[in-house]
């Protein structure tokens, strides 16, 4: 019996700690983006912004269950970054396009790196990064670790010629990447079902290489089946896709209002809101008190007020920074 | 009609190809298809396979040789087997000249019509001559209006007329021989008509260096004297008893040592020899270089057959090879074909010197002053990939009994 | 030495002193490079190291920027760069930019070789220049070889650079024997001169540098011309001050390559020289290139198509007697 009540217990505080850490991320990514749109209304923030506002599950999700292993990720990826560790000032001082910047102000929403973090940024060009993840785990290989690469991309990269030349050659070269496809069902404005002959993705990859579906409105769903993937990966030093069904709430970029969907179906979404499920799920089964969420929620609330403060209040970058950062000017002396 | 196998194609890049291996020989017959030789060409061996059926006539290429692509390398009689064995026309040999040497490139220049200079109305220049006329003072548009510079002006014209306006013509022509530009002068000395004496003393004072011109054939002999200097070589040194040799004015010392190393020469197949990376010419005869100064220059003509020959048709050949190289009549032929140079500088008072082997040679002989004992130092530097320092102490061992051998020395002095 | 044997020297040296160097690239391995640059290394150093890969352009350079993000040193092979056009993304949107939008963070010790040119009668898809695309993006060292020696150098200092480099080799090269003698400090960013002279300065790279060597030789003997020849090496960054230093002396400017003339490398040396230079020009710049047609089979019409060195021979003369030389 005190066997079986120990297993209880040690479940049921895993999922406690998992409940408020998902809680924490989610609701931090969700707030600061929020936050990021009032911003770019008011003209403090320029370019293009991709929200993730309903995708946060699977965001947070893949990179709690991945754990340790460098993090390749699309342009759509500021829940990616926050998830991962990138302190909420740094990202938001770089969407203002200051010197205090992860990216010294260089690279502006769609591109935060951090490779102290193993953070290898997001990149705006669909598909691109896929062979970058492939490579890298490639040579993480043949240096002998073991963690293994996470690839986030979207359904639309899917269709593109480099996802297949990345998928042969993953597995050609028994190269341990987790290939973790968001499918939110649009690319920009073309439904999945308009641009893509298999409806559904995780086949495209099934010949290559495991690959499974999951419900990507499920934080817990997304984590469970990533650290499966994970051991599989650090166990064969193979690749693995994952199919996570998601939905963006609101429109491609801020230039898009996303009108071409109707507003049923986004409503019929909105009522899988990953937030809303992961928060009444973890009242009900007792992993968070309403006491924890009000904590948490002032918690992100203050952090986001000081990653704004922190943005204004920060430099612009000099005149030398034009040219800083374009070559190294390095010539190692590695090989006489 | 015989037809004709070329040497094939079998890369957009190659330009030769070597017939590494004939396959079939002269009067086989052959198949479509069949392999009849192998081709080595940018490293790699390719088979050639015959397009046509009938017997291979003739070979016109030898293993080894390497011929431009579309070349014949060898005839093939069309149609079907005889059954009678057929002999081949001749044996391949070495003289058999069927494909001629590589015809080195020849510049095929299109012949440009000559276009007319662009014609404007005056006060056109270009940039630059407008900036030199500017600095040195000259009124360019009505100078162009006179007629005296052409319209565009060029630097050339400008430079032109500052010539013929500051220097007499003979000082203009001593310019050239010195490394000093006209508009640097005029600049230096302004206003004043510059004349040789101008020229003269302006140069020592200001210490400007002369130009000497670098002839053709020292510009090869120094690209050569350098690829020479970076193969392995080697020297003995030895002092040599010469007293024997009665040498005078007309059969000179020089003239007795080339006489005497060319039969010494004889005795030694590797000094008459020439490296070719796969394997050494061997010469039958001693051909011997002597090296003359004429002039500035440096010749080294070679007596050809020394072994052959007597003292004094060997005097009169030397003093007939600097006759024309002081006339500059040398000919290709008179230059090539020896594989050891003598250089004698005793006559210099020179006591002792080494010498480089002039390329492709495989020995020079440093001739130092006889002392009053009739002694002198002799430098010799081998081609280590030739002759080994075995070889060489030999050869100069039996150099050195040589020059003693009265009955030799007495025997050469009759012929 | 030949030009390849000479590159494929300067691999091997890099593979052997640094672990963290890996090929890679369609036929690169086991095949030994279509242009055998590669040959024996894959023997040497496994299969792990001197990787083949399928024929997949964006993706051969997408997973060298990758491994290159992670500390490798990769060396890919375009088989030619009229396929680099199916790895542009990479080469452009990519191997340039990560360094620069990561505000530094992320280096990319890579180098990306590929031959161009005419070569002979391959045709229009397998015949172009392309150097001035890949010249005109800021954020990649795009160096280039004319001989056995600089082949050599440069590419064993591409590798050695922690910053993104594209490599070009010339198609005609390959088998070309070079005198071979490694230098010391050697610097591929100083364009080298390599015949001196006094009237005209004669710019040009890979393969054309030797078309304009003996258009030099032809024009000294027979029009008395003295062109001074610099061989550009980089042509991003591009070295000016050689050219410029030398164009003040000759005060005339002749850029010759194989591209096409409009908008290729010639356009940005003529317009720089003519921005800096003015005053001491006795000539316009003049360019010497490739016609505006993509390249024939035919080879007659192909050797039209491009500059030879009777062309170059011949254009100098006469633009020279048109503007005064």
């Amino acid at each position: 019996m005190s066997f079986l009540h120990e297993v209880v217990f040690y479940t049921l505080t895993m999922s406690q700690t998992l409940a408020e850490k998902f809680y924490y991320l989610m609701k931090l990514g969700r707030e600061f983006e929020l936050r990021c749109k009032e911003e770019y209304l008011k003209g403090n923030i320029s370019g293009f912004l991709h929200l993730a506002i309903g995708q946060e599950a699977v965001h947070v999700g893949a990179v709690v269950g991945f754990g340790k292993g460098d993090l390749f990720c699309p342009y759509r990826e500021h829940v990616l970054a926050l998830a991962r560790g990138i302190e909420p000032k740094l990202i938001m001082a770089e969407m203002f396009g200051k010197v205090t910047g992860v990216s010294r102000g260089k690279g502006g929403s769609m591109h935060l790196y951090e490779p102290r973090l193993d953070f290898y940024g997001g990149n705006a060009i669909v598909a691109a990064h896929i062979p970058h993840a492939v490579g890298a785990g490639y040579a993480r290989k043949l240096m002998g670790e073991k963690a293994g690469i996470l690839c986030i991309l979207g359904d639309g990269a899917t269709n593109n010629g480099t996802f297949f030349e990345s998928l042969n050659i993953a597995s050609l070269w028994e190269v341990p990447v987790l290939f973790l496809c968001e499918n939110n069902q649009y690319a920009i404005g073309t439904h999945v079902s308009r641009s893509s002959y298999l409806k559904d993705l995780f086949l495209k990859a099934r010949d290559y290489m495991p690959s499974v579906q999951v419900d990507g409105m499920d934080v817990f769903e997304v984590y469970r089946a990533v650290i499966k993937a994970k051991e599989y990966i650090e166990e064969y030093g193979k690749p693995y896709f994952i199919e996570a069904l998601t939905y963006r709430f609101e429109g491609h970029s801020m230039a898009d209002k996303g009108d071409y969907r109707s507003p049923r179906e986004i409503e019929m979404f909105k009522r899988r809101d990953p937030l809303e499920l992961l928060l009444k799920r973890s009242l009900k089964e007792g992993w968070l008190t309403e006491e924890q969420v009000r904590l948490i929620d002032k918690k992100v609330e203050r952090l986001v007020e000081e990653s704004v403060e922190f943005a204004k209040n920060s430099p612009e970058p000099s005149e030398e920074e034009l040219y800083s950062d374009l070559y190294c000017g390095v010539c190692s002396d590695v090989i006489p | 009609m015989d037809y004709e196998i070329l040497m094939p194609q079998f890369s957009d890049t190659m330009e030769v190809g070597r017939v590494a291996r004939w396959l079939k020989k002269e009067g086989d017959f052959v198949e479509r298809g069949e392999v009849i030789a192998e081709i080595e060409a940018e490293k790699a061996v390719m088979e050639l396979q015959s397009f046509k059926r009938g017997l291979l006539k003739r070979i016109l290429v030898r293993e080894g040789q390497e011929v431009p692509v579309g070349r014949p390398i060898a005839l093939m009689e069309l149609g079907e087997r005889i059954e009678e064995v057929r002999r081949p026309t001749a044996p391949p040999t070495e003289e058999r000249k069927a494909v001629p040497p590589p015809i080195e490139e020849a510049p095929k220049v299109v012949p440009t019509k000559p276009p007319e200079r662009v014609e404007l109305p005056s006060g056109f220049a270009s940039p630059y001559a407008r900036l030199l006329a500017k600095e040195m003072g000259l009124e360019l548009e009505e100078l162009q209006k006179e007629g005296r510079l052409p319209s565009p002006a060029h630097a050339k014209d400008v430079e032109g007329l500052l010539r013929e306006r500051y220097f007499t013509p003979k000082a203009l022509e001593l310019l050239k021989e010195y490394e000093l530009r006209a508009e640097d002068l005029i600049r230096a000395l302004p206003d004043r008509k510059i004349d040789e004496d101008t020229l003269l003393a302006y140069v020592e004072r200001e210490g400007i260096p002369k130009r000497l011109p670098v002839s053709s054939v020292q510009k090869s002999l120094i690209s050569n004297l350098s690829k020479s200097f970076v193969l392995p070589h080697y020297h003995i040194y030895e002092v040599f008893d010469l007293s024997q040799i009665p040498w005078d004015k007309d059969i000179t010392l020089t003239h007795w040592l080339i006489k005497i190393v060319g039969d010494a020469m004889q005795f030694f197949e590797r000094l008459r020899a020439l490296f070719k990376e796969d394997y050494y010419l061997l010469y039958p005869h001693s051909n011997v270089g002597v090296a003359m100064a004429v002039g500035e220059e440096l010749y080294a003509p070679v007596i050809k057959e020394v072994n052959r020959k007597g003292l004094k048709e060997i005097a009169q050949e030397v003093r007939e090879l600097k006759k024309k190289a002081e006339e500059g009549r040398l000919s290709l032929e008179e230059l090539q074909g020896g594989t050891l140079t003598i250089s004698n500088l005793g006559m210099f008072g020179i006591r002792s010197f080494d010498a480089v082997i002039p390329y492709g040679q495989v020995c020079i002989i440093a001739v130092g002053m006889q002392d009053e004992k009739g002694m002198a130092h002799i430098t010799f530097t081998f081609d280590h990939r030739v002759v080994n320092g075995f070889h060489g102490a030999l050869f100069v061992k039996h150099l050195k009994e040589k020059v003693l051998d009265r009955n030799y020395i007495r025997f050469l002095k009759k012929v | 030495m030949l030009y390849r044997d000479a590159l494929n020297l300067a691999l091997e040296h890099a593979l052997e002193h640094d672990h963290r160097v890996v090929l890679l690239g369609e036929d690169v391995g086991f095949y030994g490079g279509n242009y055998k640059v590669t040959e024996g290394l894959y023997a040497k150093y496994g299969p792990k190291r001197v990787i083949d890969t399928p024929i997949a352009e964006n993706s051969i350079v997408g997973t060298a920027v990758g491994m290159a993000m992670m500390g490798l040193r990769p060396v890919a092979e375009i088989m030619t760069a009229n396929f680099s056009m199916l790895a542009m993304d990479q080469i452009v949107n990519q191997m340039p930019k990560l360094r620069y939008m990561s505000g530094g963070k992320v280096f990319l010790p890579l180098v990306v070789r590929m031959p161009q040119g005419v070569a002979k009668q391959l045709g229009s898809q397998h015949s172009q220049s392309l150097e001035h695309l890949f010249a005109s993006i800021p954020g990649l060292y795009v160096l280039c070889a004319s001989d056995a020696v600089s082949a050599y150098h440069v590419l064993l200092y591409a590798i050695r650079m922690d910053d993104p480099v594209l490599f070009l080799e010339h198609v005609l090269l390959y088998g070309v024997d070079f005198p071979f003698e490694p230098l010391e400090g050697f610097d591929p960013f100083r364009a080298r001169i390599l015949r001196e002279g006094r009237d005209v300065t004669v710019v040009s790279y890979l393969k054309m540098t030797h078309d304009v060597l003996k258009a030099s030789q032809w024009l000294e003997e027979r029009e008395g011309i003295s062109c001074e020849v610099i061989d550009l090496l980089s042509l991003r960054p591009i070295d000016f001050e050689t050219i410029y230093g030398s164009v003040k002396k000759t005060k005339r400017l002749v850029v010759v390559y194989e591209a096409p003339k409009t908008l290729g490398l010639g356009a940005e040396v003529s317009a720089r020289v003519s921005e800096e230079l003015f005053y001491f020009l006795d000539a316009p710049p003049l360019r010497i290139a490739g016609e505006e047609v993509p390249i024939p089979y035919n080879r007659k019409l192909e050797l039209m198509a491009i500059p030879t060195p009777e062309k170059v021979y011949a254009q100098i003369v006469q633009w020279g007697r048109r503007h005064g030389l």
